[in-house]
């Protein structure tokens, strides 16, 4: 039996209250005290597409950055293509993409090709590998006429295009994208649904779990929806499942439903 | 296979940073007029400072100009160790990439080692600018130079001042900014080390701190085998007190920077400006 994709186990998460001023220099380790997960457990199939749903402060961002191994979890353990993200970073970091909504996170004096080429250098691909996976992924997300420009001339779109290669570069197993269309125009935001759903998860199988607040993209792309409210899982099913379980007509109602139980419409945008 | 790895990395690094201030080539011109200029000022406040005390401190034939060259232009390493690490933590927080990095297979003590190469190199480089303006334009003659036992010093200094840097870098990554620690080093070594004066010419109290801090051994050290061409049965006592600063100050500082590193990850602010 195939080991699955994500496993996530009775995560936790706490963190020490903000502090400011003179308080925190009193206080420079005060104990970690504000719940951001509380017990959540589930599991992604290899290939499967599965949205983290919920209302701001959820946890949503939380969860997706301890399977980025950019933060431990206080109890409880996730695991990413069966290896521990707390305790094997780095064997985690081999089999991860990572790739959040905002379009920063580049040099913008260096070309689209010189930012990818330090990227590839960093997830250990060198000379011709780098090289051709470079020229695949730019040709792949429509970059390859704009790749020799300094990124800081890019539009958002290219700018997010340049992010999805840069996370799959190294060819990943599990795919991590937190809010992967916030900043995007409608249209180019149906197109990076179409290449999610067509190219990266049906054709090349990659495991995807995103983070969303759009509804009708979740419904486009996720197999399965995980629910989260105030740190705590509240349902985990498919789309369909959930509005048939809540016998109400779209994704949106069934969420509503279950976030405020007696209504049945409104919940996450 | 990993160190090839580490080093492949650490030439993207530098590549990376390279291919940044080529786009920034005035710069470049600008910082060496400047650098002309702080050697031109050395020579000319030189013609003014005649002490007795200050000749006797210096190698027979040597002028305070010579002196007051070599100290600033190798006091540049310590405020280079001191700023190179925690400035690239904060310039990749600041322009998002550190969230990018952080994911990918380099693990953040590599991320940091490779941002200081460029600073380190082109520091070498202004180095040898500082010295061939001192030579070209002002007189600056380091004839009879200890070169292999000056590289020593330059080499053992840098261990001992990573070791510095990297501490100043573990608190940038758990406190984020105003690094007060770093300035007292900066500050204290500028005033007790020896880059304007020798440390013989200060009060009994300052001179004990001075044998405390790895820059003072460097410019004696840096000066012995420059200005009076040493030999190692000289060098060795200098040589000696910088290795021993990088033995206790390298283990320790990365102790303390895995420390600072695991408590962002549990507070989460590792990647916050």
């Amino acid at each position: 039996m195939p080991v699955p994709a994500i496993v996530v186990e009775n995560l936790e998460k706490f963190f020490p209250p903000a502090l400011s001023g003179w308080r925190s220099l009193l206080h420079p380790f005060a104990p970690a005290t504000q719940c951001a997960l509380a017990g959540v457990s589930f599991v992604v199939d290899r290939g499967e597409a599965v949205a983290l749903v919920g209302h701001n402060g959820a946890g949503k961002t939380t969860l997706m950055r301890i399977l980025a191994t950019l933060v431990l979890p206080t109890r409880g353990r996730a695991m990413l293509d069966g290896f521990d993200v707390a305790n094997e970073p780095g064997h985690a970091r081999e089999r991860l993409g990572y790739h959040t909504g905002g379009d920063e996170g580049f040099y913008g004096r260096l070309s689209g090709r010189e930012n990818l080429a330090f990227f590839a250098a960093m997830n250990n691909l060198t000379g011709a590998d780098a090289r051709a996976r470079i020229a695949s992924a730019a040709e792949w997300m429509g970059l390859a006429d704009d790749l020799d420009r300094q990124m800081r001339t890019y539009s958002t779109g290219m700018r997010h295009s340049l992010g999805l290669a840069r996370a799959l570069l190294h060819g990943p197993s599990v795919l991590l994208l937190d809010e992967p269309t916030r900043s995007l125009d409608p249209l180019a935001a149906a197109d990076f649904r179409r290449l999610l759903k067509d190219d990266i998860v049906r054709r090349r199988g990659t495991t995807l779990l995103f983070a969303s607040h759009t509804l009708a993209e979740v419904e486009k792309i996720a197999d399965r929806v995980v629910l989260l409210d105030h740190g705590k899982m509240i349902a985990c099913d498919s789309p369909l499942g959930l509005r048939v379980s809540t016998g109400t007509p779209t994704l949106e109602a069934a969420i509503g439903h279950i976030l405020r139980p007696g209504t049945t419409a409104g919940g996450s945008r | 296979m990993n160190t090839m790895r580490t080093l492949r990395k650490i030439a993207a690094f530098f590549w990376r940073d390279f291919l940044i201030a080529r786009g920034y080539r005035l710069a470049l011109v600008a910082q060496t007029v400047e650098e002309l200029f702080g050697v031109a000022t050395f020579f000319y406040l030189s013609r003014f400072v005649d002490s007795p005390q200050l000749e006797r401190a210096l190698p027979a034939g040597r002028s305070y100009f010579t002196f007051a060259l070599v100290g600033f232009a190798f006091f540049d390493y310590l405020s280079v160790s001191m700023t190179a690490f925690d400035s690239s933590l904060e310039e990749a927080r600041q322009n998002r990439t550190l969230e990018a990095l952080l994911v990918t297979q380099t693990p953040l003590p590599v991320i940091i080692a490779g941002s200081a190469v460029y600073p380190f190199v082109a520091l070498a480089l202004r180095t040898c600018v500082y010295l061939g303006l001192g030579a070209i334009f002002f007189g600056f003659a380091p004839r009879g130079a200890n070169w292999f036992g000056a590289l020593a010093i330059l080499l053992a200094s840098i261990l001992a001042f990573a070791g510095l840097g990297i501490l100043s870098a573990s608190y940038q990554i758990l406190f984020k900014r105003g690094n007060p620690a770093k300035w007292i080093v900066l500050g204290v070594s500028s005033l007790v080390s020896g880059m304007m004066y020798p440390v013989s010419v200060l009060p009994g109290p300052l001179q004990m701190l001075a044998r405390m801090i790895p820059v003072t051994y460097s410019l004696e050290g840096m000066r012995a085998a420059l200005l009076a061409g040493a030999g190692w049965g000289q060098l060795w006592p200098s040589l000696v007190a910088l290795l021993a600063f990088a033995a206790v100050l390298i283990p320790l500082s990365f102790a303390v920077f895995g420390w600072a590193l695991r408590r962002t990850k549990i507070t989460g602010t590792l990647t916050h400006i």
